[in-house]
């Protein structure tokens, strides 16, 4: 085991003396302040999925990590007032820009953008004396100004949260009336013809084993799969954007889906058949029906979402 | 990406997003996986690392296991993947235009432009010279002719003062026949030539010149003004004679309206140069260089026609010993061929007795049919009475 920390300790030395020297300005930092981070970034994306990985995959590992960035944050760290100017000059128009994209208002922006600074300084002290903010969890894998545009959705997001769990507000409310509205003309009207209430109800219950078979054929598709279906259907992105999130071309991601339809209906005929009694007739009926059924189904909600209204505007085309 | 609106699965998945739309909206969580624990999401550097695409496959797939079930982290994921694609574009367009000339002028002949833009160059290039090459008129066909029926005017006279003293129809046939053998192998060379030059290659003028001049010493034995004119001697003894009694001749290798055109510029180039010569033998005095001959008064309106009386070529090597011999012969110079008189015809000095005539009745259709396509044998047929036989385009007619 020693053996084995020897090198790997060696490899941190030898890195952070080569990342010392890629930096422009190093703020007057060594090795040896460098090390705990670099130990540590290490470990969070290397050693933790892959213990006994080779010194060479290291080593590369921190060479390409950002040493500029990575310095200017662990001099900010250490108290460099020059570093914080600079951060602050460089990185003000990157903090606003993602506080502006991620609140509602430029005043919730603003009061965003500040907020920032504080939750990078820190507003406790650590146990060694100095501030623990944010700058703590900076690795140098990313850009710096990527990691704070992060930083700024986080935080959005925990505003966001806090604000949703005190109140909801009317036009929420008002969304919601609307929706149960237009779901309540789909179930009784439909489109102006008289429903038989027993087929309905069974057309419902098909439906509900139908969305649940579904639902648990989503599960068990891959990670990426699973992020796609996600991101297109759940999270209302364009092709172009979940391929985007997913690192591939939007011919790519569209081609992944065609797969994953093909996929879930293999599962959710098998898992209809095995676990809910259905015949396989009786599927492939449901499946055929469940087009005009689900489609007249979810129109009044298009005139209402503008996400799937975007989504169907992509459909025609 | 379109697609399929009638997929079932398509809208079951739509369907289920939309209770999962309203179930969130309607619980104010925005977590899909039911992990409520903020804690457990990924931090800022996590999810910078994986929107910038740097993070560590085994890394990778890891998040994205947390990102497919955390729509809180899904929504930062996004929205950085988004700002960052603009980075990187915004990145890009300052460094293209902050670019130097000699930058810029890297970035245009760097490998990933030139593969499309040599292709483009090259077809562009064959594209106009094909278009050049075909626009170009056939110039360069009647300037080899040209050349090649000054060279058979200008070499002529030369010949004719190397004339042996024998007469034409009494050479020797050996040396004849090895003449001929020389000839024939020019000749070939020659009609290859004239081949390639007939179907209109530029190059070939100047083939056609080079080897007319080249050729001329050689048949100089064959006692013909021009090494063409021996072509129609190197005929095989099995091929047809022409008939004279039929339509108008075949001619030789020249049958488009260029050829027409191409012999009337010949024949007017050659009474322009009999004309300059007259001119300038007229302005000398008379003192110096002896009596005019050109001074006779002309009866034809284009060509010149002189009279002279000449020894006998045939006779004797030199003038003074034909006239001592007083075998006088007349000859006449018409559209700048020599004409000797034997008889009752005018013969051309070019024609050699065994050779085949082509019978020319002076009125008949066939007559005027040649004359139409030949001016310069009218003028001839004008200016000269009786029986004519004269060699014109390699070929013997007689006029009469």
């Amino acid at each position: 085991m020693k053996q084995h920390i020897e090198p790997i300790e060696n490899v941190f030395t030898e890195g952070a003396n080569r990342l010392l020297a890629r930096a422009d300005d190093y703020y007057s930092l060594t090795g040896e302040t460098l090390i705990p981070r670099i130990r540590a970034t290490v470990d969070k994306y290397v050693l933790r999925d892959d213990p006994q990985a080779p010194t060479q995959v290291v080593r590369d590992f921190i060479d390409k990590l950002q040493a500029d960035d990575l310095c200017l944050i662990v001099a900010c760290e250490h108290g460099n007032q020059t570093a914080w100017g600079e951060l602050v000059e460089r990185f003000s128009p990157t903090v606003r820009s993602a506080a502006r994209a991620a609140s509602s208002s430029e005043e919730a922006a603003e009061d965003l953008a500040q907020s920032i600074w504080a939750e990078l300084h820190g507003l406790r002290v650590r146990e060694d004396g100095k501030p623990a903010g944010k700058l703590a969890y900076y690795s140098g894998r990313g850009s710096l100004a990527g990691w704070l545009r992060a930083v700024v959705a986080q935080l959005a997001v925990d505003q966001h949260r806090k604000q949703l769990r005190l109140v909801q507000t009317e036009e929420d409310a008002d969304f919601d009336r609307i929706i149960q509205s237009g779901q309540e003309e789909t179930i009784w009207s439909g489109h102006g013809e008289v429903v038989n209430p027993e087929q309905e109800i069974s057309k419902k219950l098909a439906g509900a084993e139908m969305e649940k078979a579904l639902a648990s054929s989503i599960q068990q598709l891959s990670a990426e799969d699973r992020l796609l279906v996600k991101l297109y259907y759940f999270d209302g992105l364009r092709l172009r954007e979940a391929g985007a999130v997913l690192g591939v071309h939007e011919a790519t991601a569209s081609r992944r889906l065609t797969r994953v339809h093909a996929e879930l209906r293999q599962q959710v005929e098998r898992i209809l058949v095995e676990e809910e009694g259905w015949t396989k007739p009786e599927t492939e009926h449901a499946f055929s029906e469940i087009g005009l059924h689900l489609e007249g189904d979810i129109e009044p909600l298009l005139r209402t979402e503008s996400i799937l209204m975007k989504k169907e505007n992509e459909i025609a085309g | 990406m379109k697609q399929t609106k009638n997929n079932p699965v398509d809208l079951l998945l739509r369907s289920l997003a939309k209770g999962w739309h309203k179930s969130s909206w309607q619980n104010g969580s925005v977590c899909g996986g039911g992990k409520g624990n903020f804690s457990e999401h990924l931090d800022a550097d996590e999810l910078n690392s994986y929107a910038e695409g740097v993070a560590p496959a085994a890394a990778r797939v890891r998040y994205t296991e947390h990102l497919a079930d955390c729509a809180a982290c899904r929504g930062i994921i996004v929205s950085l993947t988004q700002a960052t694609g603009t980075a990187v574009r915004d990145e890009v367009s300052d460094l293209k235009s902050g670019l130097g000339f000699f930058q810029k002028l890297a970035a245009l002949f760097s490998p990933a432009v030139l593969r499309f833009a040599v292709p483009v160059l090259v077809l562009t290039a064959v594209i106009g010279i094909s278009l050049v090459a075909l626009r170009q008129p056939r110039r360069p066909e009647l300037i080899a002719r040209n050349q090649r029926a000054d060279s058979s005017t200008y070499v002529a006279p030369a010949k004719q003062t190397e004339l042996p003293s024998a007469p034409t129809n009494q050479a020797a046939p050996a040396t004849q026949k090895g003449s001929n053998l020389a000839a024939t192998t020019n000749a070939s060379k020659e009609i290859d030539s004239l081949k390639n030059d007939k179907t209109g290659a530029g190059g070939g003028a100047g083939v056609v010149a080079t080897k007319s001049a080249a050729s001329a010493p050689v048949a100089k034995d064959a006692d013909q003004p021009g090494t063409v004119a021996g072509l129609s001697e190197l005929r095989p003894s099995y091929a047809p004679e022409p008939k004279a009694a039929a339509a108008p001749p075949p001619r030789p290798y020249l049958s488009d309206a260029g050829s027409i055109a191409l012999e009337k510029e010949q024949s007017a180039k050659r009474e322009e140069q009999e004309r300059q010569r007259d001119d300038i033998a007229r302005s000398q005095p008379s003192a110096e260089h002896g009596p005019n001959r050109s001074a006779v008064p002309r009866t034809g309106g284009l060509a010149m026609q002189r009279t002279e009386v000449l020894t006998a070529r045939r006779a004797g090597p030199s003038t003074s010993d034909k006239k001592n011999k007083g075998t006088e012969v007349e000859s006449r110079s018409v559209s700048g061929r020599r004409f000797i008189r034997e008889g009752n015809a005018w013969v051309d000095t070019a024609y050699e007795s065994p050779r085949a005539t082509v019978k020319v009745v002076r009125g008949s259709e066939q007559f005027r049919a040649l004359v139409a396509d030949e001016p310069g044998l009218g003028a001839i047929a004008q200016q000269l009475d009786g029986v004519i036989i004269v060699i014109w385009k390699n070929r013997a007619y007689r006029i009469q």
